[in-house]
């Protein structure tokens, strides 16, 4: 697949089809890929596709000029249909280059089961079903269920259906809704007094970093609700009610454009447990409109139209 | 930099800000206001002192607090004044408040004014728009020590006359006959008989010789970078031409990092630079 | 005069007697993040931690969030009250030399006139209590910026692990003082003295990423206007505030009032040169690009803080590099930076 892409990224560059390749590179922590995002040919040959690609490309086209060629798994290729669905990209100015993605390794899974920092560890290999670490010599094997993403287990679409050029073979869905909200059903499960008291807890420790909503394609406002001052929505002191807030009208201003693939919950420095209000969202949105973001290009964006027809007694 | 000025800390506290209450309110301009203010505490308002160019943090308490010069000359001192131009939550909540309203007060904080440099020269003063605010007190200040300095010019000029600010001092400059007033604004406009075009181009026009001058501009910042080429090209040397900058400020003391050029902060190591100065900045973000 | 030692198992001895005229701060997981969390009496299990926490020890002296005063509006007018004084200073018991020398760098800041009274009022009634890393992060840089994994130098007592028990360097007079009224303590050995000297160098050893900050103040000034040179840098930058937030000598703040009725506080909070408002004025927005914003943060840490304060803002905690949803590396930049001179305005 590596191969495959080095060549086509090139080609891309060379015959003037694209001005910009995005896709990922190594990083330089083990274990990690970081974005490549060059003009350049000659950059292309060190682009991988591998366990740790883990973000969403797509959050780089509301930023960038010019035609792109882009590095896309199933949830990536989501994205931007849904930024095509709301103009923000033009259908014919990307080259969705497919990754049928067979799920990404969560480290934070990996480390609690061993016990060690990633950094520790001598290597996170796959072999088909299993994933093997290997750790002071020693090798240790896990099944997928156990170290994958919550969202790569929830996974509705492992290749993306929008694309230009298929990397790989196409996997199929085979979403393990069970295991992947696990986290969700425990919080469901509770009365609203624990939920409240769970996410307060949760939230005394934001920072506003705000590194939820610019990993997040969806987030592509040119100002933040947050960053108005008149009126003043939401303070920007770090108190756990107005972190609250910030995340509470961010979900719902994504609702219809969050495509689960859980990049907020992934970035947060101080381990915020943020997909578990993105995924309820994801469900609402499901259950209420029978929509799932990001599958059809000529679809509208679900929170932007009205049909006359919506049976709302408010709008009558 | 500034010599640390600890004398003015409410409870000895450099982020609490003193009660003024506002005395007079005098509208410039549709969007700019000036205010006359005084201390509520009668201590405070006999001993406060300032130097020419240095500047405040203004709380609406309950909104927030913003920069603005002491616009106001220390020669007169039975009030202080800052003009404000609306343009946001803090600037917006200044213009809702009425006479006898109560303001935060922090400072005076930032550099001045050379005035020791300034003794027995010609100076000129350069300004646009609000602009001029920094500069008044400056001119009130060489006015009422008039035998200090030598040759003053004024040059001012806004877009149109309903721009012009603080028209009561244009109108006493003009009458004032040790000093030259020279009033302009950018556009031909009904019933101004004045002269007309941009300030550098007035500047240019009005030809202040470069020996032994300084010359003091304050603006928008288009203004002033289209005004240093006129005075380089009258003779001015780079340290003969001041001028203040504006950067966003919160503390306005040099530790929220906010107002940087480069290694310099504009609250604690200005706002007043010489354009020397400016030149051997580390940044060209100013 | 010899060191002392402590045995791991009387270390929350230890602590309960600092209790008595401190508030104790150990780094704890219990908040559900890796920062100093007041000591709940027990818990001693981050003696096994061998590596630095996520939240800096700057948040002790410099909170996420601080009220700086509230204010109430009556018949008369405002008053304004300024925070109560808080009795107990703090001890910071296992911050590691990286944090510790960044204390320092931010003192210079908030030392130089006109003080801070918040900050020192926090920090000059605070002990450190050093706790040497055996084990850094891959990310850890520490070497590489004029400090160690078990650097004595920025704190007032330095314990070094040595198996089972920790040797006590006593570093300054407010340490010594501290030592000379504390029970439970041994008297070191000569080769508990080896095994401490053994112990740093492993310690050291381990620390496998390098920097060369030869001559980096210069290639940046150097480097200022290449646009395209910090276009290429900043390109994956997502703008979010981690690396700076969570730089332990970051102290970018904001300041902002809140005002319920007739009652309101004055916030003073975290901010983010990188943020794109950060410096917005009404009419223009100075850094309204990206690569701007990210020329900003390399310069003030590399350029412009040696230039005032003759030291790089920057202790190679890697926490920046660690934390950073894109992996930005900025030992990776710095490399990058130019060598040829560019063209300066």
């Amino acid at each position: 697949m590596e191969q495959k892409l080095r060549q086509e990224a090139k080609a891309l560059l060379e015959q003037n089809k694209v001005d910009w390749i995005i896709g990922f590179e190594p990083g330089s922590l083990k274990f990690t890929a970081t974005p490549l995002i060059t003009r350049d040919k000659d950059d292309t040959g060190r682009l991988v596709i591998n366990p740790f690609i883990f973000n969403n490309l797509a959050d780089f086209l509301t930023g960038i000029k010019g035609r792109v060629g882009i590095v896309a798994k199933g949830c990536d290729s989501r994205s931007i249909v849904s930024l095509i669905q709301d103009n923000k990209v033009v259908r014919e100015d990307v080259v969705i280059l497919a990754v049928p993605c067979p799920g990404l390794i969560d480290l934070v899974k990996v480390e609690k089961l061993v016990g060690k920092d990633r950094d520790e560890l001598d290597d996170i290999t796959r072999e088909g079903d299993k994933i093997i670490v290997t750790v002071e010599g020693k090798k240790k094997e896990f099944a997928t269920t156990q170290v994958l993403f919550d969202h790569c287990l929830a996974c509705e679409l492992p290749t993306p259906q929008e694309y230009d050029i298929l990397l790989g073979e196409v996997r199929s869905p085979a979403p393990n809704v069970e295991v992947s909200g696990e986290n969700i059903k425990k919080l469901k499960g509770s009365v609203p007094e624990q939920r409240w008291e769970f996410w307060e807890n949760e939230f005394s420790r934001c920072i506003r970093c705000y590194a939820c909503r610019n990993a997040c394609p969806a987030c592509f406002c040119q100002r933040c609700f947050v960053e108005e001052t008149e009126p003043q929505w939401v303070m920007p002191v770090p108190r756990w009610q107005d972190n609250l807030i910030f995340q509470i009208v961010r979900n719902i201003h994504v609702a219809g454009r969050c495509t689960d693939c859980g990049e907020c919950e992934r970035v947060c420095p101080v381990n915020i447990p943020l997909r578990s209000l993105t995924r309820e969202m994801y469900g609402i949105v499901d259950e209420l409109f029978s929509f799932k973001s990001g599958m059809d290009k000529e679809a509208l964006p679900l929170m932007a139209h009205y049909e006359q027809e919506e049976a709302e007694d408010l709008f009558r | 930099m500034t010599v640390a000025d600890t004398r003015f800390f409410a409870q000895g506290n450099v982020y609490l800000p003193h009660i003024a209450v506002i005395e007079k309110i005098i509208e410039e301009t549709p969007g700019v206001r000036t205010y006359h203010f005084n201390f509520k505490d009668e201590k405070l308002r006999k001993e406060f002192t300032f130097e020419s160019g240095q500047f405040a943090q203004y709380s609406v308490l309950g909104i927030g607090e913003a920069p603005f010069c002491i616009s106001s000359s220390p020669t007169r001192r039975d009030h202080l004044e800052f003009a404000v131009q609306k343009v946001g939550k803090v600037t917006n909540a200044l213009h809702r408040l009425g006479v006898g309203a109560e303001i935060g007060f922090r400072g005076p904080y930032g550099n001045s004014f050379p005035l020791e440099a300034l003794k027995g020269k010609n100076l000129v003063f350069v300004g646009g728009g609000i602009g001029l605010a920094p500069l008044r007190s400056l001119i009130w200040n060489v006015i009422d020590n008039r035998d200090i300095y030598n040759k003053v010019d004024i040059v001012y000029g806004a877009r149109s006359p309903a721009d012009l600010c603080f028209k009561y001092d244009l109108e006493a400059w003009d009458k004032d006959k040790t000093v030259n007033m020279v009033t302009a604004v950018d556009r031909e406009a009904e019933g101004w008989k004045g002269k007309v075009g941009m300030v550098p181009k007035i500047l240019e026009e009005t030809a202040p010789p470069a020996k032994e001058t300084v010359a003091i501009v304050c603006g928008p910042p288009i203004m002033i970078r289209f005004t240093f080429p006129v005075l380089e090209k009258l003779g001015f040397k780079p340290e003969q031409m001041l001028t203040t900058l504006e950067k966003r400020m919160k503390c306005g003391i040099g530790k929220c990092g906010r107002c940087n050029i480069g290694n310099i902060y504009v609250c604690r190591d200005g706002p007043v630079f010489s354009y020397a100065q400016i030149k051997d900045f580390v940044s060209s973000e100013y | 005069m010899a060191n002392k030692k402590v045995s791991r198992q009387d270390i929350a001895g230890l602590l309960e007697q600092w209790s008595q005229q401190f508030s104790v701060f150990v780094p704890s997981k219990e908040s559900g993040v890796a920062a100093m969390t007041e000591w709940d009496g027990q818990d001693t299990s981050f003696l096994d931690w061998y590596r630095n926490t996520v939240v800096p020890s700057k948040a002790s002296f410099l909170p996420p969030m601080e009220e700086m005063f509230h204010f109430q509006k009556g018949e008369e007018g405002y008053n304004i009250e300024p925070p109560p004084k808080t009795e107990r200073g703090q001890l910071l018991f296992g911050i590691r030399p990286c944090d510790a020398r960044a204390m320092a760098i931010l003192d210079m800041t908030f030392e130089q006139a006109l003080e801070d009274p918040y900050y020192l009022a926090k920090r000059n009634n605070a002990v450190l209590v050093g706790l040497g890393c055996t084990n850094p992060y891959e990310s850890c840089f520490c070497t590489s910026m004029g400090t160690s994994p078990t650097e004595s130098a920025d704190v007032d007592l330095m314990l070094i692990d040595i198996c089972g028990e920790f040797l006590i360097e006593e570093v300054t007079d407010k340490g010594k003082e501290l030592i000379a009224k504390t029970n439970g303590l041994k008297e070191a050995a000569k080769d508990d003295e080896a095994k401490a000297k053994q112990s740093k160098k492993t310690a050291y050893d381990r620390v496998t990423r390098k920097l060369d900050t030869e001559g980096i103040k210069d290639r940046l000034l150097a480097s200022f206007d290449d646009e395209g040179f910090w276009e290429k840098t900043a390109a994956k930058c997502i703008s979010c505030g981690i690396c700076t937030l969570l730089c332990p000598t970051c102290f970018c703040f904001d300041i902002n009032d809140e005002m319920v009725k007739k009652e309101g506080t004055r916030f003073r909070s975290w901010d983010s040169c990188g943020f794109p408002l950060y410096s917005k004025m009404p009419m223009e927005n100075p850094r309204q690009e990206k690569w701007r914003r990210v020329r900003q943060k390399v310069c003030h840490k590399y350029e412009f803080y040696p230039m005032t304060f003759d030291v790089i803002a920057c202790t190679g905690c890697g926490r920046c590099i660690r934390l950073c949803p894109v992996n930005w590396d900025i030992t990776r930049v710095i490399e990058s930076v130019p060598t040829k001179t560019g063209v300066k305005k």
